[in-house]
C-alpha cells in the first residue's frame, strides 16, 4: 500500500477524534526544526468547519478490540492500514516546514496488543524529536493497558498526552466497550497527572480526554458533572465532547440519525460556563436526569430560572455578578469595572464595550432605567421567546469557536 | 492652509513626522502627514519633507511606552499596518488624545478616534493571525522554501519575524504579491526588498507533498457534519489563492 492510500485511510479513521488545540505548550526549546506557539494556531478548515492544527492519524486501524461505536472495530470490515514510524515522521516534517500544520496528533487503535502499539507510539515520536530535531507541537495518545513505563518515557517526548474517556458513565462503558474496563482508562490518566506534577517537561501543554455524546441515554448533567470531576480530580486541560455519528449499525447503540451537534455546542457552552465563569453544575441543572435547553444558551437558560436575582444595576454589580448577565462576557464585564470609575455607563456605553444588548436588555439596568419601558416585568417565557436562537437551530457552531476565542483575545493583547 | 509632512512610508518616517508636529506644537486639524509616494502636490500648502531618523523614532517609542505601555505601543504600529485610508490622521490625533489622557487612552471607547484606531488595529492583527496558519511554503530548486501571498493589509514584516522564529533553520522567501514586496530569511537574520517579477517554481518532490496534503484534507472531513458556510467563515475565501487545498 503507498503512502497516498495510507494516509487517506489512517487520516480518515482519526477524524471522528475531536481534540484540535495546540496550544499552551510550556516545554522547554531546544535546537531543531520549528517551535509551539502558546496560543495555538489554525492550519486550515474542513468542509465540515473544524479547525485543523496538527496531522491527526491513526499509527493503525487494525484493532483486536470490538467496541460498539467505533468505525474501526475488529468486526468491522474496513480497509486496513499500518503507518511505520518512519513515515508519520517524515510526513509529519514535511508538512510542518510548508506550514501545512502546527504538529503531530498521534492516536492508533490497539493492534497486536497495548504494549506493541504504546511502542510504536513513543518510537514515531522519538525518531520526530531525536533524529528530526522536531520542535513543534505533539499530542499522542496513551493507550489503555499500555505498561506504564512506556506511557512515561512517550510523556517527556509529548507536549499534550490524552487518554480517551469514550462514555459518560461505566454502565455505558460496559454495555458499548466489552474490551475496556474504567480501570484501564483511569489509572493511565491518574498516572500522567501524577508524573506530570512531579516531573519537569512532561506532557508540559497538560492532559486532555474525549468522551462520544448521544450514543448512550446519559443525562447532560451526569457529563457535565463527570466533565467537572476529571478537571478537578485529574487536571485536565480539557474535555471534549463528539457528537457521535452513526458510523456502525449496533442494536446496543441509540438510534441516531444524524450527530447531535446543536447538543455538543450546549455541552460546550456549558463546560465554558464551569470553568471560566465559575458557574456550578448544580446551578445550571434541577436534577440528574435533565439536558440542556437546546433552544437558548445554558446562561439564558440559567438567567430564566433565577429572574429574581435581575435586574442588576450594572454601575454597581461586582465583576462576579456581571459575568453572569446573558450578554456580557468576560472582556466586556472587565472593561465595564474599569470604564465606571471614569464615568457611569449608559446603554450607549455598554454598546461600545461590547455587550450583546440584544440578549442583556432584559437583565439589567443603567442608572436605574431599563432599556426600554415595557422590559420591567417580563415572564420569562415571553423573554425566551425573544432570545431563541433561531440561527444556532438551524446551523449549529461547533468545537473551534472557543479555541478561536481564546485565540484572537492572546493575539490581541486583550484579555 | 494646512502644513504637509512627507515621510518616507515606513512607521519610523512616520513617527518621526508625528514628532515634529508634536514637539513644534504645530495645530493637529492643520497638519497632515502623508507619504512621499502618495502626495499630489497642492500649491497652496506647506510642504516640508521629514527625515527618517532613527533617534528620532527611538524617542517616540519610549514616550508612549512611558505614557501608557507597550500594549498601546504596538496598537499603534499595529494601526500603522492598516490599510485603511488616512490611517495617519487617525494615529496622529491618537498621539495627541494620548498626551493629554495617558494609559486611560484604553478606556475611552466612546472616542471615535481612539475606537476607529482600535479597529485598524484589530483588523491588521486578525490577518496576522490567520496567515500563521494559512501561509502555505513550498520546496524550490534554489534550496529555498517560498511563500506567496496577499494581505489586505501590509503585515509582511510581523509575519516574516513570525516564521523567523518558526522556520529557523531554512533559508525562505516570503512574497507579497499585491505590493511586490519580499522578505528573505537566511539562516541569520532577515531582510526586506522590492521586488517586481519573482518566479520561483515548486520542485517535483513538494508537487508530491501538496498532493498528499490535499489526500489528507479531504479524508479529514466528516460528510455528516458538511457546513461550507462555518468553513468560509471561518477561512474567507480571499485567503483560498494560494492555499494548497483549496486549488
Amino acid at each position: 500500500m503507498d503512502i497516498f492510500e495510507k494516509l487517506e485511510v489512517l487520516g480518515a479513521a482519526a477524524k471522528y477524534d475531536v481534540s484540535c488545540a495546540s496550544s499552551g505548550s510550556k516545554r522547554e526549546k531546544h535546537f531543531g526544526i520549528g517551535s509551539t506557539f502558546s496560543a495555538g494556531i489554525c492550519h486550515s478548515w474542513t468542509d465540515d468547519g473544524r479547525c485543523i492544527s496538527l496531522l491527526k492519524v491513526l499509527f493503525t486501524n487494525e484493532c483486536i478490540f470490538d467496541c460498539a461505536y467505533c468505525i474501526n472495530r475488529r468486526s468491522n470490515d474496513i480497509k486496513r492500514a499500518t503507518f511505520t514510524p518512519q513515515e508519520v515522521a517524515e510526513l509529519t516534517i514535511n508538512f510542518y516546514k510548508r506550514n501545512y500544520i502546527e504538529g503531530l496528533f498521534l492516536s492508533s487503535a490497539i493492534k497486536n496488543s497495548p504494549d506493541w502499539t504504546m511502542e510504536m507510539l513513543f518510537r514515531t515520536v522519538w525518531l520526530l524529536r531525536y533524529k528530526y530535531q522536531f520542535n513543534g507541537y505533539i499530542h499522542v495518545k496513551a493507550i489503555p493497558y499500555a505498561s506504564l513505563d512506556l506511557i512515561r518515557k512517550t510523556g517527556f517526548l509529548a507536549d499534550r498526552m490524552s487518554v480517551n474517556i469514550e462514555l459518560p458513565s461505566e454502565k455505558s462503558l460496559r454495555l458499548l466497550c466489552p474490551n475496556k474496563t474504567k480501570e484501564s482508562i483511569l489509572k493511565p490518566m491518574e498516572f500522567i497527572t501524577k508524573v506530570a506534577e512531579e516531573e519537569k517537561n512532561f506532557v508540559s501543554a497538560g492532559q486532555s480526554t474525549q468522551m462520544i455524546i448521544g450514543a448512550t441515554d446519559d443525562s447532560d448533567y451526569k457529563i457535565i458533572n463527570l466533565s467537572r470531576h476529571l478537571y478537578k480530580k485529574f487536571k485536565l486541560k480539557r474535555v471534549y465532547y463528539s457528537a457521535y455519528t452513526p458510523v456502525n449499525h449496533d442494536p446496543r447503540i441509540l438510534k441516531v440519525d444524524s450527530p447531535p451537534l446543536l447538543r455538543e455546542h450546549r455541552l460546550y457552552q456549558a463546560d465554558w460556563l464551569i470553568r471560566v465563569y465559575n458557574f456550578s453544575a448544580d446551578e445550571l441543572f434541577k436534577s440528574k436526569d435533565e439536558n440542556l435547553d437546546l433552544e437558548v444558551d445554558p446562561k439564558v437558560m440559567w438567567a430564566l430560572r433565577n429572574l429574581d436575582r435581575f435586574p442588576i444595576e450594572v454601575n454597581r454589580a461586582s465583576y462576579e455578578e456581571l459575568i453572569r448577565v446573558p450578554g456580557i462576557g468576560i472582556k466586556s464585564a472587565r472593561r465595564i469595572i474599569k470604564n465606571r470609575i471614569f464615568h457611569s455607563l449608559d446603554f450607549e456605553d455598554l454598546k461600545k464595550m461590547g455587550v450583546v444588548l440584544k440578549r442583556a436588555k432584559y437583565f439589567i439596568t443603567c442608572n436605574g432605567k431599563t432599556f426600554e419601558r415595557y422590559l420591567i416585568d417580563l415572564p420569562p417565557e415571553k423573554i425566551k421567546q425573544k432570545l431563541i436562537d433561531k440561527n444556532s437551530l438551524q446551523r449549529p457552531q461547533q468545537l473551534s469557536f472557543f479555541d478561536r476565542e481564546v485565540f484572537t483575545s492572546v493575539i490581541t493583547g486583550e484579555i | 492652509m494646512y502644513k504637509i509632512f512627507l515621510y518616507d512610508g515606513t512607521f519610523e518616517g512616520f513617527m518621526c513626522a508625528a514628532f515634529h508636529i508634536i514637539s513644534e506644537g504645530i495645530d493637529k486639524d492643520r497638519a497632515i502627514i502623508v507619504s512621499k509616494d502618495e502626495y499630489q502636490p497642492m500649491f497652496i500648502d506647506s510642504v516640508r519633507e521629514i527625515q527618517n531618523d532613527f533617534k528620532t523614532f527611538l524617542e517616540m517609542r519610549k514616550g508612549i511606552i512611558e505614557k501608557a505601555d507597550s500594549n498601546v505601543f504596538k496598537k499603534i504600529y499595529y494601526a500603522f499596518l492598516s490599510d485603511t485610508k488616512d490611517k495617519e490622521g487617525y494615529i496622529l490625533r491618537y498621539l495627541f488624545l494620548l498626551l493629554t489622557h495617558g494609559k486611560k487612552i484604553k478606556y475611552l471607547y466612546s472616542n471615535d478616534i481612539v475606537n476607529a484606531v482600535e479597529k485598524m488595529a484589530k483588523n491588521v492583527s486578525r490577518e496576522i493571525g490567520k496567515y500563521m496558519g494559512l501561509m502555505r511554503f513550498c520546496d524550490t530548486d534554489e534550496g529555498f522554501l517560498y511563500a506567496k501571498f496577499e494581505p489586505k493589509n501590509d503585515i509582511i514584516k510581523p509575519i516574516a519575524y513570525f516564521f523567523k522564529n518558526r522556520l529557523n533553520e531554512f533559508c525562505w522567501v516570503v512574497h507579497d504579491v499585491k505590493r511586490n514586496k519580499i522578505a528573505i530569511y537566511d539562516k541569520k537574520r532577515v531582510q526586506f526588498l522590492t521586488c517586481s517579477n519573482l518566479k520561483l517554481e515548486a520542485t517535483q518532490q513538494d508537487e508530491m507533498f501538496q498532493m498528499l496534503w490535499k489526500t489528507y484534507f479531504k479524508a479529514m472531513a466528516i460528510e455528516e457534519r458538511k457546513n461550507l458556510k462555518l468553513q468560509q467563515q471561518n477561512m474567507p475565501k480571499r485567503y483560498w489563492k494560494y492555499l494548497v487545498e483549496k486549488n
